[in-house]
């Protein structure tokens, strides 16, 4: 029983954070229609971002954050800007492939500056535990957990009572249409992806305390939240931070009661047979 | 089947290159052989994916795990279960046909369009290289070792660096022949018009879940077969190299900068990248690794952005602007 509510505590705390990563790609599709292949390589871009000024200053992640996520948010900009939307209109299964080759290159920008060495990048609450009766929570999950929730709050206040909010929502209900309306489409994509972007920083920074990192894991964060958004439903908000929570608790359970092996497969097993049976996602509501 | 195909099998460019062609182990150097062989793989597995990813235009991020099957699999067979070889091979197609078939009909209960087959392939191939590194008996994580190659044909041994190249060339030839076949015969029309438009080739009666599960089994069986001829020629089947992601990202990449869908587009991106990508390796890779993998990255997101119908497509317009003619062509 005590394992129990370790796993689902865990895989509350995780499954959080995988939510906040897939609600960028999520907005991004929404407005846009692009989905972003080299999105975990981004997350991984912000991790070693934080891990070059913990060595350079001595920064803690957490207050890395505040130099990476404008740093990350305008490199957004300049790719949406200048490689993406090139692509968008004519030739637009392109950006699958453009994504990829921009995911190697920001691969292995990283390996030739960092090494391919794992690396950890420590933080002052790293070892710290909070205990709830007989379950241990390490802080860095905790804070992930809240400021995961806080900015998912945040987002969906700002898309649900802002301008920049209604013209996101207009563009993703119809692009033509919001044009016509004089809502500028191509600007509000850009900073839409920026965003995305942006919202990584802050997601790279909260998972790093304790997880040693390297070059090459940005494809499987990839993965993980491709299986998070298609969960959700591509562009349902709730559903994609449902989608978040069960991917960590299955990863979670399975890595508690099973094999290692069964446990990194859990939340694809789960992805297939919810697929199976609920092809348009987890929510009752169509994508469209 | 078109005029064309026959007109192509019986072209003497065709098999005058490839006369040619064989007779490069006895010039090269074994260190160029071993580029020119790692090209010809590539060259065979960019046109077995091109059948799904470049004609149906589905991109299969799957392939990892077709090439996974066709190496690790029949390496275990042969190690664990002492079973030949070119038995091995073909057991290894049937299953990584039916995996195909499995893939492509779950992706028909997607309904997110084109971008569905790339993320239900995606999840399959990561769960397929998690599979490889947890099961001892593909060798986990630590992969397993091949007898020495002797050059017994009978147990799919081809003498090393020259036996490899001849077997490579032929495999090659075969992927972009069956490539030059389907797109003349009725299932490369069926293949492009679900590429176009879906729903239009659904009105006008294409069967598309059936043409997709050929269009995969096919691309799937033909990827394994390589990937045991690959095997065989490392000698060491392992899992971070064959059963990675990576290896699909790179065949999709070629495939790209080739040019999509075309019989020869595939093999031409091949040829050009992977001796770049070793000759770069080669030079530089001691001090910097990942360079040849960051250049790939720029090139195709350079040649995407220039043309985005491949370098087949832009080689051609020059060469007609230079014949003065302007022609246009599907």
């Amino acid at each position: 029983m005590i394992e129990l509510w370790q796993a689902m505590a865990q895989g509350v705390l995780i499954g959080s954070t995988y939510g906040l990563l897939a609600l960028g790609m999520g907005l991004v599709y929404g407005v846009s229609g692009v989905v972003n292949f080299s999105h975990g390589d981004f997350i991984s871009l912000g991790m070693f971002m934080c891990l070059a000024l913990y060595s350079a200053l001595s920064l803690d992640p957490y207050v890395s954050a505040i130099i990476t996520v404008p740093v990350m948010t305008v490199i957004g900009a300049l790719v949406y800007r200048y490689l993406i939307r090139p692509m968008v209109g004519h030739q637009f299964l392109m950006v699958v492939q453009l994504t990829l080759g921009l995911s190697l290159v920001l691969q292995n920008g990283i390996l030739m500056v960092f090494g391919g060495q794992p690396a950890r990048t420590p933080s002052m609450v790293d070892s710290k535990l909070i205990i709830l009766g007989d379950v241990v929570l390490r802080v860095p999950h905790v804070i992930a957990f809240v400021v995961s929730f806080a900015l998912a709050i945040g987002l969906f206040v700002m898309l649900r009572s802002t301008d920049f909010g209604r013209s996101i929502r207009a563009v993703h209900q119809n692009a033509h249409a919001a044009a016509l309306m004089g809502i500028d489409v191509s600007r509000v994509q850009v900073l839409t992806f920026a965003l995305g972007i942006g919202i990584l920083a802050i997601a790279a920074a909260l998972l790093l305390p304790g997880t040693p990192i390297q070059p090459t894991q940005g494809l499987r964060y990839t993965v993980i939240t491709l299986l998070v958004v298609v969960l959700g439903g591509m562009t349902n908000f709730v559903g994609i931070m449902l989608g978040g929570l069960i991917i960590g608790i299955a990863e979670a359970f399975g890595t508690i009661y099973l094999s290692e092996t069964l446990g990194a497969l859990m939340p694809y097993m789960i992805f297939v047979v919810i697929m199976l049976f609920r092809p348009q996602g987890l929510t009752w509501r169509s994508p469209r | 089947m078109r005029q064309e195909f026959y007109q192509t099998l019986r072209s003497p460019v065709l098999w005058g290159g490839l006369a040619i062609a064989a007779l490069l182990p006895f010039v090269l150097t074994s260190y160029y052989l071993n580029i020119v062989i790692l090209a010809l793989v590539y060259v065979a597995l960019a046109s077995s994916w091109n059948i799904v990813g470049g004609m149906a235009g589905q991109i299969s991020m799957a392939h990892s795990l077709f090439i996974g099957v066709g190496a690790m699999f029949s390496t275990a067979l042969l190690i664990k279960l002492g079973i030949n070889m070119w038995l091995g091979m073909l057991i290894s197609a049937a299953i990584a046909g039916a995996l195909g078939a499995i893939i492509a009909w779950i992706d028909f209960r997607f309904q997110l369009g084109h971008l569905s087959f790339v993320l239900i392939t995606l999840a399959f191939a990561e769960m397929g290289g998690i599979i490889v590194e947890g099961w001892d008996f593909l060798g986990g994580a630590s992969g397993l070792m091949l007898p020495r190659d002797t050059g017994n044909f009978v147990a799919f041994q081809f003498g090393g660096g020259r036996g490899a190249f001849w077997v490579m060339l032929v495999l090659a030839t075969l992927c972009v022949i069956v490539n030059i076949a389907i797109l003349n015969a009725p299932l490369g029309y069926y293949l492009r018009s679900i590429r176009d438009n879906e729903k239009a080739a659904q009105a006008i009666g294409v069967n598309v879940l059936r043409y997709k599960v050929v269009a995969m089994v096919i691309s799937a069986m033909l990827a394994s077969i390589v990937g045991t001829a690959y095997v065989r020629y490392l000698t060491f089947a392992d899992p971070y190299l064959l059963v990675s992601p990576v290896i699909t990202i790179e065949i999709v990449l070629f495939a790209t900068v080739g040019g999509l869908g075309r019989a020869f587009g595939p093999a031409l991106g091949a040829l050009l990248l992977v001796p770049l990508g070793e000759i770069l390796r080669g030079k530089l890779g001691g001090t910097l690794p990942g360079l040849h993998y960051f250049i790939y990255g720029i090139v195709v997101i350079a040649v995407i952005l220039a043309t985005p119908r491949g370098l087949l497509s832009l080689l051609e317009s020059l060469w007609m602007r230079w014949r003065g003619r302007a022609t246009v062509k599907l």
